[in-house]
């Protein structure tokens, strides 16, 4: 990258601590509800930014060692899902499921209950 | 904006023979796609509290018009659910659009505080059983009366959430199997009934004595009634609390038994579960639309925009009920 810091990462964090410590007792309660949104959204694409590549390369490593393709994404799978012409039972298929799951999650709310039981 | 809304309630309720200025308007965070106010009139020695919910006036995917849940409200009450009266209804072609007008009932609706409070401590002890019994309630009501609304098998369901699924074109390898599995499901065999279709925190009003009233009917219809079961079981109507399978509140055999109270209907734990996926599919497929509202430049709003990515939670729920051992 031939940008300077603050990277993009760097940058979001700072607007969202703004959002938090100046603005946020600045706002009648409805909007306070849309301002927790708001500071949601940000942190998803700086956890985006910060992790989607390693997150999705990791799935996508177990799903072509799944199907013995190269080529294959996530889309590939939904289809041989849905064709089935992957065994439902087999246990690499369910693993690559949660794994997929996981990662995802780990992005859009590594906070939500069900992760956060599942790792503890 | 609101001088202008307050000038055409008193207008909607004068016709109703409510005569009195409107004070403390003011708008509530309702759902993602409702508008909701709170007011009051001012009468000559008192003043009363009411409720404005007000639609787009267009039927989604899922949810039907506004006006028509009034008319729920109406008929529900009837058989004995407790609803916040109705005080008016407006068609979308009248000045104030597609909306009604409501008595204000006091409580809470916000899961969070009603889960945290200590003044709820008590309420939430008997409050799974009071949701069942409720429940049960709603699915007594004679759906001849409610004509209008849509009336769909679970088959029918479970391929109109598929197929809406598959139009945004973003193809999950999870709904996929989950749909392959739903569709092996033994969803119980009972007859048809109103389905509230929403039924969880967020849509019923608290107090310290317990439920006091069931709002939000927009995902209303009519058809196999045990999904209300499923539906308040799902991981995402927890808010946190992973412990408490009901709500976030309660425990399964609880609400059965308040179910039981009403209905002598007797309901298998594995079709509750059954039920329960559907409900974490069928909330995934309306975060799908909601998002969708923005991603097609209908809808400019971040809250649509964020919800799209809340189909992740939903994703791992159900992995985590079918090859985790969650409940």
């Amino acid at each position: 990258m031939i940008f300077d810091r603050p990277d993009s990462v760097e940058l979001l964090n700072a607007v969202n601590h703004f959002l938090n410590e100046k603005i946020k007792d600045e706002v009648p309660p409805h909007l306070a509800f849309k301002l927790r949104i708001v500071e949601n959204v940000l942190n998803i694409v700086s956890r985006e930014m910060a992790l989607g590549e390693k997150l999705s390369n990791d799935v996508v490593k177990d799903l072509r060692e799944l199907i013995e393709t190269d080529t294959a994404n996530i889309k590939d799978l939904a289809l041989l899902i849905k064709e089935e012409k992957l065994d439902l039972q087999n246990e690499d298929l369910k693993n690559l499921l949660v794994k997929l799951s996981k990662n995802k999650i780990t992005v859009d709310n590594p906070n939500y209950s069900t992760l956060k039981k599942l790792v503890d | 904006m609101s001088q202008e809304l307050g000038s055409l309630l008193s207008k909607k309720l004068e016709s109703e023979s409510i005569f009195g200025e409107i004070i403390n308007l003011e708008p509530l965070t309702g759902g993602a796609s409702k508008e909701i106010w709170k007011f009051e009139v001012k009468l000559k020695d008192k003043s009363e509290k009411y409720i404005l919910r007000k639609g787009s006036g267009i039927e989604g995917p899922l949810a039907i018009k506004t006006s028509d849940e009034a008319l729920i409200q109406k008929t529900v009450r009837k058989f004995g659910a407790l609803v916040p009266e109705i005080i008016s209804v407006s068609s979308l072609s009248e000045p104030l659009g597609d909306s009604y007008i409501m008595k204000f009932v006091e409580g809470e609706t916000i899961a969070r505080k009603i889960l945290r409070d200590t003044e709820y401590k008590n309420a939430l002890q008997n409050l799974a059983f009071e949701c069942g019994q409720s429940i049960a309630k709603i699915h007594q009501t004679d759906i001849a009366e409610l004509s209008f609304l849509p009336k769909k098998t679970v088959k029918e369901q479970l391929s109109d959430l598929y197929e809406t699924y598959t139009v945004f074109n973003q193809p999950s390898p999870v709904f996929e199997y989950t749909y392959l599995w739903l569709k092996e499901q033994n969803f119980g065999d009972i007859d048809d009934a109103l389905v509230h279709g929403d039924f969880r925190l967020g849509n019923i009003i608290v107090n310290q004595d317990g439920l006091q009233s069931i709002i939000d009917w927009e995902l209303a219809h009519v058809g196999n009634p045990l999904q209300d079961l499923g539906w308040i079981c799902g991981n995402s109507w927890r808010f946190g609390n992973t412990d408490k399978v009901v709500g976030g509140f309660g425990d399964l055999k609880d609400l059965l038994d308040g179910y039981n109270t009403v209905s002598e209907y007797q309901v298998d734990k594995e079709i509750v579960k059954a039920w329960q996926v559907f409900g974490t599919f069928r909330w995934g497929v309306i975060c799908l639309i909601q998002a969708s509202a923005y991603l097609n430049g209908t809808i400019n709003s971040v809250e649509k925009a964020a919800i799209g990515r809340r189909v992740s939670e939903t994703e791992i729920d159900i992995v985590d009920l079918l090859f985790l051992g969650g409940r």
